[in-house]
C-alpha cells in the first residue's frame, strides 16, 4: 500500500547545529503514527519543515500518496492535503466555533456575499458531531470553552473538507497544555478519527499517549531517526531506552541527604496541573523541578509565589505560612520569584532598567517621604556591575537590553531582596549560553550564602549543572528525587517519562 | 534628525515658540500683551485641572471618562446648596468634592471588583452621573453665588487665584508621581500589571484610589468653574473632556516618552497660545479654530514621537532552533488557503 506520507533523507542544518540528519519516515494510511523524542531531538523542526516554516537542506524528498511534495512550501503541503493542528491551535479566541471554522474553510455565502449563518452553524455542528463532541456550543466564543473543546474545534476545523483530497492530519503536542480529564476527552476524539480512517502524525512527549493511541512510533534522538517500530513490539522501558539512548534501571528516590532541617516546606500543594505535591528545601540547597509539560513542573513555583491561585496546600517558609495568591505577602515572608515568560510577567517594558530593578523595594531609597534619586541610581549601578549587565546606563529602557541582560535585571530585582527562598521558573529561557553561565554562577553564590533555591526547568542540562537535588514530577506528583550521581540528563529524562504513579 | 532636534520629545515647546514668533509678528499689538497671556491662562485652567484628573488614573492604566460629568456634578451640588439652603458655600464645595470621590469610588469598585474594563465602567458611570445632574438641576435655577465664596477662587493676584490652585495641584501630582514610591508603583501598574503585582505592587488598590483622586480633582474643576463663571448649565462638563484628554495624550509624547504632568501642561499652553493667536488674527467666526487646531496638533505630535518607535519589520529569516518560538506561525499558512 502506498504510504500517505513518505519522507526520505531529510536534513536540516542551522548555523552551528544539525537539527535533522538524513531522516526518513513512512506513515501508512489509516494509522496513527507517533513521533517522539526529547527536546531538541528534531521533532519540531520536522513538523516545521513540513509546514513550510523552515527550508530543508537540499537532498531530501517527500511524497504524499505517491505524489512528490515540495518541502519547505506551506501552500504546497496544504494543497497536497496535509492538515496541521499546532500546539497553540491558532483559533481566534473571541470568535465562536462556527466563525473559526469559516475563517479557514471559507464562509458559505448567499446572494450579495451575505454569510449564511444557518448553514455555517449546521456545518460546524456536523463537523463536531463526527468527532463525538456535538455537545460543544458552536455559538460561544472559543475562549469561554474548556481547553479540550478548543482542541477538538481546531481538529474539526482542520478536517473540514477532508473528503476532498485531504490525506494526513498532523497533531503537534495536542495534550501539552491540557489538564488530566481533558486529555481523556481528547483521546476519545482521536479514537473517533481512527475509526474514520484518518491518517495521523502525532507528536508527543507523553509515552502513555503513544501506547494508548499509536500504531507505529518513530523515535528521533539528536537529529537522527533512531527507529520506526510498531507500538505492539515495544514496552515502556524499551521505548524510553530508544528515546534516551541507553538502558537505565527504573529508580526509586535516591537516599536523601539529611543535613539540617528544611527552611521551606510544601505539603499537599494543588492547583492547575499540580496534584498533591510535597517538597522540602534546606538553607543553601538548590533543588530542581523536572517534568514534561503538563506534569505540573510549570505551575509549582507560580502556585507558591502567588502568580496562580492554589486549590489547596500548606506552604511555609521558616514556619511562616505563605498565603494563597498573595505575592506581596510572600515577598514579605522572604520569597523572591523570577517568573517564566519574562515579557508577560517580568519586565515593565516602557520603563528603565533602574525602575525595573528597584520596583521590588522602593522603601530603602526613601528620604523624608521622597524617592532619593541618587541612592536609587547608586544601587542600580551596583547591580549592573555585580551582574555584569550590558546596558548603556541605569536609565536605559529595559527593552533596549538583550534577553539575557533583561533576565539579569530580573535576577537583580529578586536578589536585592536578600530572600530566604529564591524561586526560579525557567531561568535560562531564551537567553544565550554566556548569560546562562553567569546566571548559574549567581544562583550558586546565592545558595552558598544560605539561600534556599528552587528551580523549575525544562532544560535538563541546567538542572544537572545547578542542583543538589532534583525532584521529578509526573502527572502533578513527585515521583522521584534524584541526588548525587543520579542527577544526570539520562536519568532525569528517563524518570520524567514514567507513565505510572509512584514507584514502590 | 527628528531625534537630534528633539522634535519627538519637545515638539510642544517648538510649537509654542513658533506661535509666539509668528503671532508676535502678525499681531504684535494684541498677541504680545499681558492681557492675551492672562486670557490664555484663565481660559484654560479648567481644562488643565481636568487634564490632571484624567492623567492620574491613566498612569495606572485606567481610563476615566466620567471626569467631565463629575465636574458638572460638583458644580450642580454647589449651585443647588446656594439656591436652596443657607449652608456655607465652602461646605457645599466640600460636599460636591465628596460626591465626586464617592462616584470615583464606585467606578473603582466596578473596575477592580467586577473586573469591568475601565473605559466601559467610567462611560457607564458618566451616564449615571448625568442622570443625577439632570434630576437635581430641574429643581434649581442657576443663580448668583455669594461674593465671599467667589473671592476664595477668583481674587486676582496678577491672575485669578484659581490659576495658582492649578499650579499647586500640578506640583503635588508631579511630586507624588515622579518622586514617591506610590507614583512609581502607579507607573509600574500601568506598565505591566502582572509584573507589578508579582513584584509586590498592590495594583488593584492603586487603580481604585487613582479613580477616587481623579473624581476629587474633576470635582475641583467644577469648583473652578463656579468661581470663574458662577452660574452653570447642566451640559457644561462634557465639553471640556476632549480638550483635556487631547492635552494629556499630546503631553504624553513630550519630555519623557510617557504620560507626565508638565508635558500635559506645556501641551495645553502651546495649544492655547496657538488658538489665541489665530482667534486674534481671524475675523468672523472662530469657533472652528479650537477643535481643528487641537486635533491637528495632537496627531502631529504623537506621530512625530511615535516615529522612532516604529519597528522595522525584518526580512523573514531562518530562526535559530535554540531560540525558535515554541509556537510557529504556519497555522496562518493554513488560513491563507
Amino acid at each position: 500500500m502506498t504510504p500517505v506520507l513518505r519522507i526520505e533523507h531529510l536534513s536540516k542544518t542551522f548555523p552551528g547545529q544539525v537539527a535533522l540528519n538524513d531522516v526518513s519516515i513512512e506513515v501508512a494510511p489509516g494509522q496513527v503514527h507517533a513521533l517522539v523524542g526529547q527536546n531538541g531531538s528534531g521533532k519540531s523542526t520536522l513538523i516545521k519543515v513540513l509546514a513550510g516554516y523552515h527550508q530543508p537542506d537540499p537532498g531530501g524528498a517527500a511524497w504524499i500518496n505517491g505524489e512528490p511534495l515540495t518541502l519547505g512550501d506551506g501552500a504546497a503541503a496544504i494543497n497536497a492535503g496535509v492538515r496541521f493542528v499546532h500546539q497553540d491551535l491558532g483559533l481566534v479566541g473571541m470568535l465562536n466555533a462556527a466563525e473559526n471554522l469559516a475563517l479557514t474553510a471559507g464562509f458559505i455565502t448567499g446572494p450579495g456575499k451575505r454569510i449564511r449563518w444557518r448553514d455555517e452553524i449546521a456545518r460546524t455542528r456536523e463537523a463536531l458531531e463526527q468527532l463525538g463532541v456535538g455537545h460543544i456550543d458552536v455559538k460561544a466564543p472559543v475562549d469561554s470553552l474548556p481547553p479540550s473543546n478548543r482542541t477538538a474545534i481546531a481538529i474539526a476545523r482542520a478536517l473540514v473538507g477532508w473528503e476532498d483530497g485531504a490525506n494526513l492530519l498532523i497533531l503537534d503536542e495536542p495534550t501539552a497544555t491540557l489538564p488530566g480529564e481533558d486529555v481523556q476527552r481528547l483521546f476519545e476524539v482521536i479514537h473517533r478519527l481512527k475509526e474514520r480512517g484518518v491518517s495521523i502524525l502525532y507528536v508527543s512527549h507523553h509515552l502513555d499517549e503513544v501506547f494508548e493511541l499509536a500504531d507505529t512510533v518513530t523515535v528521533l534522538r539528536d537529529a537522527n531517526r533512531i527507529a520506526s517500530v510498531p507500538v505492539g513490539e515495544l514496552d515502556h522501558d524499551k521505548l524510553v531506552e530508544l528515546i534516551v539512548g541507553r538502558h537505565i534501571d527504573s529508580v526509586a528516590s535516591s537516599e536523601v541527604q539529611s543535613t539540617g532541617s528544611p527552611v521551606f516546606t510544601v505539603r499537599n500543594l494543588r492547583g492547575r496541573t499540580v496534584d498533591g505535591l510535597d517538597l522540602d528545601v534546606r538553607a543553601g540547597e538548590i533543588v530542581g523541578l523536572a517534568g514534561v509539560t503538563g506534569s505540573g513542573r510549570e505551575h509549582v513555583l507560580g502556585l507558591i509565589a502567588g502568580q496562580t491561585p492554589r486549590d489547596d496546600g500548606d506552604v511555609r517558609l521558616d514556619g511562616t505560612f505563605i498565603e494563597n495568591y498573595a505575592p506581596r505577602q510572600a515577598m514579605a515572608a522572604g520569597v523572591a520569584f523570577v517568573p517564566a515568560e519574562r515579557a508577560l510577567r517580568g519586565t515593565m517594558t516602557g520603563m528603565t532598567v533602574r525602575e525595573n530593578l528597584s520596583i521590588t523595594d522602593l522603601s530603602r531609597h526613601v528620604r523624608n517621604g521622597r524617592l532619593h534619586r541618587k541612592s536609587e541610581l547608586d544601587e542600580t549601578k551596583d547591580w549592573i556591575g555585580r551582574l555584569s549587565i550590558k546596558t548603556s546606563g541605569p536609565d536605559a529602557p529595559i527593552a533596549s537590553l538583550s534577553g539575557g541582560n533583561q533576565q539579569k535585571v530580573m535576577f537583580g530585582k529578586a536578589l536585592r531582596l536578600k530572600p530566604r527562598l529564591l524561586l526560579l521558573d525557567e531561568p535560562a529561557q531564551g537567553i544565550d549560553i554566556g548569560a546562562k553561565d553567569q546566571l548559574h554562577k549567581l544562583v550558586e553564590e546565592a545558595a552558598a550564602d544560605g539561600m534556599a533555591v528552587l528551580v523549575a526547568s525544562t532544560d535538563t542540562d541546567e538542572l544537572v549543572r545547578l542542583c543538589h537535588r532534583v525532584i521529578v514530577l509526573v502527572n502533578g506528583e513527585a515521583v522521584a528525587t534524584l541526588i548525587g550521581d543520579d542527577i544526570n540528563a539520562e536519568r532525569i529524562e528517563h524518570t520524567q517519562l514514567q507513565t505510572h504513579g509512584r514507584p514502590q | 534628525m527628528i531625534k537630534k532636534l528633539g522634535l519627538d520629545k519637545y515638539s510642544a515647546l517648538y510649537l509654542w515658540g513658533l506661535f509666539i514668533v509668528v503671532f508676535g509678528i502678525w499681531a504684535p499689538d494684541t498677541f504680545l500683551t499681558w492681557t492675551s497671556l492672562k486670557t490664555v491662562l484663565v481660559e484654560n485652567t479648567i481644562v488643565g485641572v481636568l487634564a490632571i484628573s484624567f492623567l492620574i488614573p491613566l498612569i495606572t492604566g485606567t481610563y476615566d471618562l466620567s471626569i467631565g460629568t463629575m465636574m458638572t456634578m460638583s458644580l450642580v451640588i454647589i449651585n443647588s446648596f446656594a439656591k436652596n439652603t443657607d449652608v456655607p458655600l465652602v461646605l457645599a464645595m466640600v460636599i460636591g468634592l465628596a460626591a465626586c470621590a464617592v462616584a470615583g469610588f464606585i467606578s473603582g469598585l466596578i473596575v477592580v471588583k467586577l473586573r469591568v474594563n475601565s473605559f466601559i465602567a467610567t462611560l457607564g458611570m458618566s451616564q449615571i452621573i448625568t442622570a443625577f445632574v439632570y434630576f437635581t438641576s430641574e429643581q434649581t435655577i442657576s443663580g448668583e453665588l455669594s461674593k465671599g465664596y467667589q473671592q476664595i477662587g477668583s481674587r486676582e493676584f496678577g491672575v485669578p487665584l484659581y490659576c495658582y490652585y492649578l499650579l499647586v495641584i500640578a506640583l503635588i501630582a508631579w511630586f507624588v508621581l515622579e518622586h514617591t514610591p506610590v507614583g512609581r508603583h502607579m507607573f509600574a501598574a500601568g506598565g505591566n500589571p502582572e509584573a507589578a503585582r508579582l513584584a509586590g505592587v498592590r495594583t488593584d488598590r492603586l487603580v481604585w484610589s487613582s479613580l477616587v483622586v481623579s473624581g476629587v480633582i474633576a470635582g475641583f474643576a467644577g469648583v473652578v468653574y463656579s468661581w470663574k463663571v458662577g452660574t452653570y448649565g447642566p451640559n457644561v462638563g462634557p465639553g471640556y473632556l476632549f480638550p483635556a484628554i487631547a492635552a494629556v495624550f499630546f503631553g504624553a509624547s513630550q519630555l519623557k516618552g510617557r504620560a507626565n504632568i508638565w508635558g500635559a501642561m506645556i501641551a495645553l499652553l502651546a495649544l492655547a497660545s496657538g488658538i489665541k493667536g489665530l482667534q486674534l488674527t481671524q475675523s468672523g467666526s472662530s469657533r472652528w479654530i479650537e477643535p481643528a487646531f487641537t486635533g491637528l496638533s495632537l496627531l502631529g505630535a504623537v506621530a512625530l514621537a511615535s516615529r522612532n518607535q516604529v519597528i522595522k519589520v525584518p526580512k523573514r529569516k531562518q530562526v535559530d532552533p535554540v531560540v525558535a518560538p515554541a509556537t510557529p506561525t504556519p497555522v496562518r499558512a493554513e488560513a491563507s488557503v
